[in-house]
């Protein structure tokens, strides 16, 4: 009866259709806009930039320039970040794990609250903290040489590499940690004690069991942290001073001090591309692993 | 490793300040098959994991063998437990799986394929090895599970309700399966159920559980026949019981209550001597495939019986039961030993 009536009704009326299609674009323009705005043409904009000189004609000169000239920070950052990286994933691998496997009620309690406060702290003032922690006569150097284990001599600076490092993951861990282990709660309990009965530890229980299982998240968190990372200024202006440093600095140098936009905008080409192609990398796993499922 | 002999001593268990197991003790000899029944809630589950090592005893001691197994992390037990869920590993395919205990053990490549592939061969399931366990049908689960746990020849072989997510047919031949299995290879093995049938059926022991005690070890038959008190009896298929009267069968003189089960009860026969009779209105009469159950409201309490044919509602009718069919209770519920039959009878 219903379906009839309903056939009836949209032959009579063909035309019927179509606010329904404009409703739906209705419905999708904000978001489409905004994307198309803010997003795809400043992008597409700031390619092309890449490839003009200051007369609009095409040239590859800016690419070129921008590799002679920041050369070492490309490598510097793509340094730094690998490592931040590894820290990261690691640290939250060892979090995680204990939150899931960890055999003292009340140190998973204490942990599970502790770790997520770093998260609710902005970049800027997460550099700040680690500024005055890192310095040569900081907080982490004080307390090492009042506590007696370090000559006040052989105190340096941690405000290289090193500090840029220690403070994205400290930054990113939490995060990363988050993600990961609630993938990793979700795993089906029952996992873990069979392999546990078939005679895995803790440990291989963790790197063989619950880990491929929450591994998609780990990607995720560790993709989202690169693009945080290779985007964030305050934090590299404010632990280095010199050269080399990361391209998010000598970008904003760039454009503050020569207004040049052309190098800048090649500069970012190269971070696209670095996160292009790690999320083409995580794309292709993904895919890899559910044909397989 | 050769199977083992399992002993529970006063083993206890406190979860959230609550008593879950209370003062459990029990032998399992070598090479048998233990069943623990009992209805659901009663701790079954929690005894399992307590030997399997996820559960800590707040007292007690558990043997396997000659050593105290009671402080050592599961890892170490080596027992192997058979999950209600059967937890395989999504991320490994079915050779991976059952291979897995193999590869913690520290077995070659080579040795290891060959053992999965006599493994698949003994379940039926030969050729599965690259097969993910995603893909399975319940039954063929099930049995990759029980070769996971089987693969490492453990001492002793833990099943929680590995039949339960089954239906009746499969469940009916893979119960006579997992029985060989156990008698071929000679493992002890415990089984949790809560299917009485089934623990009929397989057990060379059952343990009856309830409310966190052991209130009963016994045979099948032992248990059957002589159950430990009502509860139990109830629990066991025993739907129906009569205080004594006068006039009924001299066995167990000493008997407050007597107990019987629906299909002994017959209806409307010729009467025998040394047979329980009572006398009661016809208030059901239901087809159940081997014949009708008829419910009798007597004036003491409302009994089941079975007849051949039909009865109409609203009518009287007898219920007779032979004296071999009836379970003798004490005044406190308790069953009376079979010795106190032939005192009354002497
Ligand atoms: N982690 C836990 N914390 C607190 N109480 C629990 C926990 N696990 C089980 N219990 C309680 O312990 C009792 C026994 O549970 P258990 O799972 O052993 O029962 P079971 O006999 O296996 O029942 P079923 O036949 O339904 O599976 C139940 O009352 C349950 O509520
Ligand atoms: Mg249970």
């Amino acid at each position: 009866m219903t379906t009839s009536s309903s056939q009836v009704h949209s032959l009579a009326v063909p035309n019927r259709r179509l606010p329904r299609i404009s409703l739906g674009m209705l419905l999708v323009l904000p978001a489409l806009t905004a994307i198309l705005l803010l997003y795809a043409l400043p992008l597409a904009r700031s390619l092309v930039t890449a490839f003009r000189d200051s007369s609009g004609a095409w040239t590859t000169d800016h690419v070129v320039r921008a590799f002679s000239l920041y050369g070492r920070d490309m490598l510097f950052s793509v340094g730094v970040v690998s490592v931040s990286l590894a820290l990261i994933a690691a640290i939250s691998i060892a979090i995680s794990g204990y939150l899931v496997l960890g055999a003292t009620p009340w140190a998973v309690r204490l942990l599970r609250w502790l770790y997520r406060w770093p998260l609710f702290i902005p970049f800027v003032v997460t550099g700040q903290i680690a500024r005055s922690f890192l310095a040569t006569n900081g907080m982490m150097n004080n307390v090492l040489v009042e506590t007696g284990l370090m000559a006040s001599s052989s105190a340096q600076s941690f405000l290289d590499w090193r500090g840029l490092v220690l403070t994205f993951a400290w930054k990113q861990v939490p995060f990363v940690t988050l993600l990961l282990a609630g993938a990793m709660a979700a795993v089906d309990r029952s996992h873990i004690e069979a392999a546990r009965n078939a005679g895995a530890n803790r440990l291989r229980c963790l790197f063989e069991i619950v880990l491929p299982q929450a591994a998609p998240s780990l990607w995720v968190g560790l993709i989202l942290s690169l693009v945080a990372m290779l985007s964030v200024l305050s934090v590299p202006m404010m632990l280095i001073s010199g050269n080399p440093t990361m391209m998010t600095a000598m970008m904003a140098h760039r454009i503050t001090y020569y207004g040049d936009y052309g190098i800048a905008n090649a500069l970012g080409l190269f971070s696209y591309a670095l996160t292009a192609v790690t999320a083409w990398v995580y794309l292709r796993l993904t895919l890899r692993r559910e044909a397989t499922a | 490793m050769s199977t083992e002999a399992l002993t529970l001593n006063n083993v206890t268990v406190d979860l959230r300040q609550q008593r879950i197991l209370d003062g459990i003790h029990l032998d399992v000899s070598p090479g048998s098959f233990t069943c623990l029944l009992g209805p659901s809630g009663c701790g079954k589950t929690t005894l399992l994991r307590a030997i399997a090592g996820f559960t800590p005893l707040s007292q007690g001691d558990i043997r396997l063998g000659a050593r105290s197994i009671t402080h050592l992390p599961p890892e170490k037990r080596h027992t192997a437990m058979v999950f209600q869920s059967y937890a395989l590993w999504p991320h490994m395919s079915v050779g991976d799986n059952l291979g897995y205990p193999l590869k913690l053990r520290g077995v070659p490549r080579a040795e290891r394929k060959r053992r999965i592939a006599a493994m698949l061969e003994r379940l039926e399931l030969g050729g599965f090895e690259s097969r993910a366990v995603t893909q399975l049908s319940g039954g063929q689960r099930q049995r990759i599970a029980l070769g996971r746990a089987l693969i490492i020849d453990p001492p002793l072989l833990l099943l929680d309700e590995p039949l339960s997510n089954l239906d009746a047919a499969i469940r009916r031949s893979l119960r006579s399966e997992l029985r060989r299995l156990q008698k071929s290879l000679g493992i002890t093995t415990i089984m949790v159920t809560h299917d009485q049938e089934e623990a009929l059926q397989m057990a060379d022991q059952i343990v009856l559980m309830r409310a966190g005690k052991v209130i009963q070890v016994a045979a099948p038959q032992t248990l059957y026949q002589q159950p430990a008190d009502l509860g139990v009896a109830r629990f066991l298929g025993v739907d129906n019981t009569v205080t004594r009267h006068e006039q009924d069968p001299t066995v167990g003189s000493r008997a407050a209550t007597f107990g019987f089960r629906t299909r002994d009860a017959r209806i409307n026969e010729p009467l025998r001597p040394a047979t329980l009779t009572r006398k009661g209105r016809v208030t059901e009469c239901v087809y159940t495939g081997d014949g009708y159950q008829i419910s009798l409201d007597t004036n003491e309490a409302e009994l089941f019986a079975t007849a051949n044919s039909p009865i109409a509602l609203g009518t009287f009718a007898v219920l007779q039961v032979p004296e071999s069919a009836l379970i003798p209770f004490g005044p406190d519920d308790r069953h009376l030993p079979p010795l106190d039959r032939h005192e009354d009878i002497a």
